[in-house]
């Protein structure tokens, strides 16, 4: 884990705006072929993600955001244009951009710390020194407050704490990037309410680059430092909106809900061709 | 906790092999049959006690069992190291499947005549048999089992940046586990089959022995005690040994509905 910074500038803006280039997408597109028929899914994306920033893809389904977190994560490759990390390119999955699934993908064969433990096995430095990975794990589990559930089968977790698991488990490895697929869409809105305070908690303690993808305008307005919208099918980038709000954010909160229904409109705006320049 | 339907309907369970019993009992006493070719379930169980008492029951049901110890192990062995690259590659699976399916179509019963040629009537002819029963069964639920498992299990374990090399043992294997203990316990039933008919024919212990030597007597109590006691011996593993271990594992899996 990088170092715990115990001041954190209240406008994220300020301290991203100058930090390094994580992950770009130059001039991505993605086509899949279906039954002999060409199907555009991204239109040529550009973006550029900044290190500690927190980037939400939001836009209705269907619009290529999941297919776009895909091509990062490295499961599917673009047609076109170049996706660097560290100015590295993608070319497969790896741990340096790990990937949250809707679902929480716990291996049922492994208790809860075996889990975690378990992504650390194939990084250098933990490889051969299986004490190291457990004490590692418990730290994550102690973050999550699952230290009581280490040993515990999946199967025993409630949803909330299977999610915290997965959490602790894609934290593990240390992701240059964390890939966030629809965080925790089957839980009830208590336990997200809580999870998305985690989330922003993990966010702030350890300034993790994260994107996640949604279609859930709220959740993108209490999770974002930017918000990426994008239109329909064919996906393409419509503009993008600042959240300038101190974290941790509630997503109850009447200024979250306020850029909430920003965003909501964008979407709802469907297929206006211009959009004024969106300065929040 | 509420009760599962089973333990709801146990006093009916109970009183449905009361019923048996009793028909039987009643069959028996009417004396349509005659009774040296129909005995009554009184008359069974005094002749079980007795190969009991002879030392001749207990040596058998051991042998059965240590035969098929021995050589399911074996055959769930091959069944497992066969049936992961049938899983892991499309070639190998529609070669081997429609092979396999072949094979599981073939009475147990019938490897014992070929078993006979090659091992003549020493022992190992019977763990073939079991083996020659088992395998498939085992094979092709591993096989399935690597074909079914869920694919979110494949992408996290990639994502979490696993290497080729350790998918097979590390998430393969244990992902498809439910189905593959699933086939275990089919192989096993197979297995049984086998080890039994094998034992009629070419063994001098064992319950498939003492099956035959009640025919050879014209003890058609002691027929029946054995069909009985193989019933039970089968029912009892299936239900309570793999049972349960298939039931643990849906349940860590989180394949059962209700926990």
């Amino acid at each position: 884990m990088t170092q715990n910074s115990a001041s954190v500038p209240a406008t994220a803006e300020s301290a991203v705006a100058a930090a390094p280039v994580k992950l770009r997408l130059a001039n991505v597109a993605k086509t899949f072929e279906n039954a002999g028929q060409n199907v555009e899914a991204l239109k040529p994306i550009n973006l550029e993600i900044r290190e500690g920033e927190y980037v939400v893809l939001f836009g209705p389904s269907g619009c290529g955001k999941s297919t776009l977190l895909n091509l990062v994560a490295g499961f599917e490759e673009p047609t076109s244009g170049e996706i660097t990390l560290e100015g590295r390119r993608v070319t497969r999955p790896g741990h340096d951009r790990l990937m949250m699934f809707q679902e929480h993908a716990l291996f049922p064969w492994l208790k809860v710390i075996d889990n975690v433990v378990y992504g650390l096995g194939w990084r250098p430095g933990y490889r051969f020194r299986p004490r190291l990975r457990r004490q590692k794990a418990r730290e994550l589990l102690k973050l999550m407050h699952l230290e009581e559930f280490a040993r515990s089968p999946i199967h025993e977790l409630s949803g909330g704490m299977k999610q915290r698991a997965a959490l602790a488990r894609a934290l593990a490895p240390d992701p240059k990037v964390l890939l966030i697929d629809e965080p925790f869409p089957a839980l009830d809105a208590l336990v997200r309410a809580r999870l998305y305070g985690e989330l922003q908690d993990i966010l702030v303690r350890t300034r993790k680059t994260i994107v996640s993808v949604t279609h859930d305008p709220r959740e993108a307005a209490c999770l974002g430092d930017r918000v990426i919208v994008f239109t329909g099918r064919p996906g393409s980038i419509k503009t993008e909106i600042k959240v300038d709000l101190p974290r941790p954010r509630d997503i109850n909160d009447p200024q979250v809900a306020g850029y909430a229904g920003k965003i909501a409109a964008l979407l709802e705006e469907g297929q206006r061709e211009t959009i004024p320049g969106e300065k929040v | 906790m509420k009760p599962s339907p089973e333990k709801k309907f146990r006093f009916y369970v109970f009183g449905f092999y009361l019923l048996l019993f009793v028909i039987w009992q009643a069959l028996f006493s009417l004396r349509i049959i005659p009774d040296y070719l129909f005995p009554s379930p009184l008359q069974v169980g005094w002749r079980l006690w007795e190969l009991g008492n002879d030392g001749m029951l207990w040596p058998s049901i051991k042998a059965t069992l240590v035969r098929m110890a021995i050589g399911f192990s074996i055959a769930a062995g091959i069944g497992l190291v066969i049936g992961m690259p049938m899983g892991m590659s499309r070639v190998v699976n529609s070669c081997l499947k429609s092979l396999f399916l072949g094979l599981q179509t073939l009475p147990s019963a019938a490897w014992v005549p070929i078993s006979l040629l090659i091992f003549g009537l020493s022992d190992s002819g019977i763990y073939f048999v079991v083996i020659m029963s088992s395998v498939a069964a085992v094979a092709i639920a591993t096989s399935d089992g690597i074909l079914h498992i869920p694919p979110i299990y494949l992408r996290a374990a990639r994502t979490l940046g696993t290497p080729g090399y350790a998918m097979p043992f590390r998430v393969i294997l244990p992902a498809a586990l439910p189905r593959i203990v699933t086939g275990v316990k089919l192989g096993w039933t197979l297995g049984w089959h086998g080890a039994v008919s094998a034992e009629l024919i070419k063994s001098s212990i064992g319950l498939g022995y003492l099956l035959y030597m009640g025919r050879e007597l014209n003890d058609a109590a002691q027929v029946l005690g054995i069909m009985v006691l193989t019933i039970l011996f089968g029912l009892l593993l299936d239900r309570f040994l793999f049972g349960q271990i298939e039931h643990r594992i849906r349940r860590r899996w989180g394949l059962l509905t209700s926990a």
